[in-house]
């Protein structure tokens, strides 16, 4: 905890889980399915987020200059400088997959609410059960 | 009702503090580690390396790679999870007919103005990031949301009206799609057909030879590498994206007067 990097780490990771709290008190009690969709993509990005922190690496020292490939390397040995800087490439692969499939998701759920929406006249959830709005 | 919502409150607060505190303890491994798993530092040396070629894809870019070639029959997937998406927006949506005449005339003069200074830049910016995907951050995906911004900004400001009487219509946006996801299978099939003619092994999604697969994509476009495959992955994949995000917003803009009439009577609830 001393050195600002973990300090730093830390709190990032303590407010992704606060955010993860706040986006499922969202789903499990707002009436309005507008606000249950918002609070479900606030989830989605957060976990996302949490992907790619995952995937971060800590580097002792002063950090290098950006760790991508700029040019086209001239030696094996540049790679392998590379690979020793550089971050996890596979969670923010995965995650490129997961926004996707979220984005897909989430189009099919905004054609489901519209229509709810359209046929009762409300997105409050009850009205469906047939219960009193309020 | 009242104590419900206390009760979930309380218990997600609770578990927030069990996970924020699994978390401090390293309960989901060390936070942010100094060495990088192996396969992340394979992924990084053979992304692009010309002196082992059997296992590159020569791209720049690691994720690119990863994407689509690595584990391109997931992305092949992942685009069809997307594809069959917007088919169930479509077919959900069925009262859908382009009409014109019954939306406003988009929004004012200035706000008009301005989109129009800023449209050309936004097409430049989708392709550019679609088509140097395998070279910097970005890539087919990416770069088709990017052009779907326009079609939406455009259907805004200047009305659908305006967009559908220049010959937009769902119909062609499908099309579009679909034309998309089929040039993905092409790319993804080209060395499977072109060694069948050659009578030599290959593979399906196969971008640089490997072993027992000698064929390679062409990785050079005069003096700029090309990554094989990947840059026509990702061409296709913006094309479908833009097409099928842009259908999406086409198909759940629709004007309520239509829906009614589509739908008839509809029993109101109460």
């Amino acid at each position: 905890m001393s050195d600002p990097t973990s300090l730093m780490f830390t709190t990032i990771f303590i407010c992704l889980t606060v955010n993860i709290g706040m986006s499922l008190y969202g789903i499990f009690v707002r009436p309005s399915l507008v606000k249950k969709f918002i609070a479900l993509t606030i989830f989605s990005d957060t976990l996302n987020c949490f992907a790619i922190a995952l995937g971060f690496r800590r580097v002792v020292g002063s950090y290098p200059s950006i760790a991508v490939l700029a040019a086209l390397p001239e030696s094996p040995e540049q790679l392998s400088q590379l690979a020793s800087t550089a971050v996890d490439p596979l969670p923010q692969a995965l995650v490129l997959t997961a926004v996707v499939i979220g984005l897909a998701v989430y189009m099919f759920l905004a054609g489901l609410i519209l229509m709810y929406y359209r046929y009762y006249k409300t997105t409050h959830v009850e009205v469906a059960r047939g219960g009193r709005v309020g | 009702m009242r104590t419900r919502e206390v009760v979930i409150a309380v218990s997600v607060a609770a578990m927030v503090v069990l996970l924020a505190y699994a978390i401090e303890v390293g309960g989901l491994g060390p936070i942010a580690p100094q060495r990088i798993r192996d396969l992340a530092a394979t992924y990084l040396i053979n992304t692009y390396n010309p002196w082992n070629i059997t296992l590159s894809s020569l791209s720049l870019e690691a994720v690119t790679a990863i994407v689509w070639d690595y584990r391109g029959i997931d992305t092949f997937f992942e685009t069809s999870v997307l594809f069959v998406a917007i088919v169930g927006v479509t077919s959900l949506l069925r009262g859908f007919r382009e009409k014109t005449g019954l939306s406003s005339a988009g929004l004012s003069e200035i706000v008009k103005t301005s989109t129009k200074v800023l449209a050309p830049l936004i097409l430049v910016a989708g392709v550019a990031i679609a088509l140097h995907g395998h070279l910097t951050p970005g890539g087919g995906f990416q770069g088709g949301s990017f052009i779907a911004v326009l079609f939406i900004l455009l259907s805004v400001t200047f009305s659908l009206d305006y967009a559908i009487s220049y010959g937009i219509s769902s119909r062609k946006l499908l099309a579009l799609r679909s034309g998309g996801l089929i040039g993905i299978l092409v790319t993804s099939l080209a060395l499977l057909i072109a060694s069948l003619i050659l009578g030599v092994n290959s593979y399906i999604f196969q971008n640089m030879a490997r072993e027992g697969a000698p064929l390679s994509m062409p990785s050079w476009f005069l003096d700029r590498p090309t990554g094989g495959t990947l840059i026509w992955f990702n061409t296709f994949e913006a094309l479908a994206v833009a097409a099928g995000i842009s259908l999406a917003f086409l198909v759940l803009s629709l004007r309520e007067e239509e829906v009614e009439e589509a739908l008839g009577q509809v029993e109101w609830y109460e």
